[in-house]
């Protein structure tokens, strides 16, 4: 019993920090949005709305109706094989973690490459993809399989690759806002209008708000990965009881040295486990996942 | 008309949408958190039954390496019968318990068969069963965490007072030894 409420607590302590990084994000966006108005509509915020939000939710509509179908075409990813025992195996403990987190049964997909890593994608649980890397499959045993792959369930079940997609999007949109803004403003214009209408300390919040807020965002949305991967690990411990085979996973790719390039671009690297293009135990505030050893750490304290 | 009149109005019309809506939304839930439970529940038994059905397979597969192991393969013949003829609750998991005691011991002395192990059929076999075997444990483990969020949600506030007018109790948990769940140990 003592052991199952501490993976609790970090459960619940894991969704609390993701609520105050949202909100975070979301108050930077409003922030540029006001700027926005500010600067170019004279302070009329209504105006401003109608004119900054299409902006900002036709991009987040176009970043999000990306199709499942494109991740996996870059990924290099195939179907996995039920007449190869390895992948059959996968399928299985991928049945398995599905039925333990109540969720239908995703695709699974297999990457051919030397890397042990492992990722989810898919906007909803019913059109949901787990994929492992054959280097997974070679290295790992099925207890820390097991663990990886109810970690990868977790993320499905948390819609994590949803408010992944929506966070980058607003990122997006912040950085298009403010780069908007920021031109606009270099090249005169709405500037003029300035002089007899409020104060110009709003005008230099509302610089500084342009200029510093698309590095806020990206920070903001590391820091939001971060805190989904952490709860990926408390959620996924809590469907196998067993924190140890994840624990041990990762203990696996810490200590794994593959030869050749990892697959799929930087921009993917979130969807992974553990990202394979920093092999260094990063602990910067520009990670994607936290520090291997950090994670390992709490892992073996639940 | 009167604006402080029809500011009351808005105002009383707001709160009892919202409370129409928070009404809907606990009842929705506790409706969804039981047809849950009942899902799981109904899962287990298809587990259980497939798990009945690989056993004469494997017993044919077995028969021919494992002629001395008479105990082991009688153990599992037998917990079969009690499983087939088991009519209460509580039966049917003693029944269970012993299967799954005797698949255990019966893989373990398989280990001392090279060729057994060897056999592709058995192979096959082993995995399926651990696979069924599994998907047993973790389909009641799904089971007792949905009666779990169920009863702490209408033992807790506001779900409580939901329950209470929609006749709802709290329901039971099943109670399996730990032993239950085997990871197979395959090495490459």
């Amino acid at each position: 019993m003592e052991k199952k409420l501490l993976v609790e607590d970090h459960i619940r302590k894991n969704k609390r920090d993701t609520v105050v990084v949202c909100t975070l994000m979301a108050l930077l966006f409003i922030g540029v949005v006001l700027a926005f108005g500010y600067i170019f509509f004279q302070g009329n915020i209504i105006i401003s709305l109608i004119f900054a939000l299409p902006i900002g939710l036709g991009y987040i509509a176009i970043t999000y109706s990306v199709s499942v179908a494109t991740v996996i075409k870059s990924m290099n990813a195939r179907p996995a094989n039920p007449n190869n025992r390895e992948e059959k195996l996968l399928i299985h403990r991928v049945e398995e973690m599905s039925i333990a987190a109540g969720l239908p049964m995703p695709k699974v997909y297999v990457q051919d490459s030397e890397y042990i890593n492992a990722f989810a994608t898919g906007r909803n649980p019913n059109e949901a993809i787990i994929c492992t890397t054959t280097g997974a499959l070679h290295k790992l045993n099925q207890e820390e399989l097991e663990g990886v792959i109810a970690h990868e369930m977790s993320h499905i079940k948390n819609y994590d690759i949803r408010i992944m997609t929506v966070t980058i999007a607003v990122v997006g949109a912040i950085a298009l806002m403010s780069e908007i803004l920021f031109y606009s403003l270099f090249w005169g214009g709405a500037g003029r209008g300035r002089r007899d209408n409020g104060a110009p300390i709003l005008l230099i919040i509302a610089i500084l708000l342009v200029v510093l807020s698309p590095i806020f965002a990206r920070l903001t949305y590391f820091a939001i990965s971060r805190r989904r991967e952490y709860l990926a690990d408390s959620n996924g411990a809590y469907l196998t009881r067993n924190p140890e085979g994840l624990a041990k996973a990762l203990e696996r790719i810490r200590d794994d040295s593959p030869k050749g390039k990892p697959k799929g671009s930087k921009t993917v690297a979130p969807l992974y486990i553990s990202n394979p293009f920093k092999k260094v135990d990063a602990n910067s505030l520009s990670s994607t996942h936290p520090p291997l050893n950090e994670r390992i750490k709490r892992l073996r304290s639940m | 008309m009167d604006p402080l009149l029809l500011a009351l109005l808005i105002i009383i019309i707001l709160v009892v949408v919202i409370f129409i809506l928070i009404y809907v939304g606990y009842y929705n839930k506790i409706i969804r958190m039981e047809n849950r439970i009942d899902n799981s529940w109904a899962q287990i038994d298809v587990q259980l039954r497939r798990r009945a059905e690989l056993i004469p397979n494997l017993m044919e597969t077995v028969k021919g390496y494992m002629k001395h192991e008479r105990e082991v393969l009688e153990n599992v013949t037998k917990a079969r019968s009690a499983l087939m003829s088991a009519k209460t609750p509580q039966e049917n998991i003693n029944a269970d318990n012993m299967l799954t005691g005797a698949l255990k011991s019966l893989f373990a002395v398989a280990e001392n068969y090279p060729d057994l192990k060897a056999n592709t059929n058995f192979l096959n076999l082993q995995d399926e069963l651990t696979n069924t075997e599994n998907k047993i444990a973790y389909s009641r483990q799904h089971f007792n965490d949905s009666v779990l969020s169920f009863n702490n949600t209408i033992e807790t506030f506001p779900g409580l007072w939901f329950a209470k007018r929609m006749g709802k109790k709290t329901r039971e948990m099943l109670q399996i030894p730990e032993a239950a769940r085997e990871v197979p140990k395959v090495k490459f």
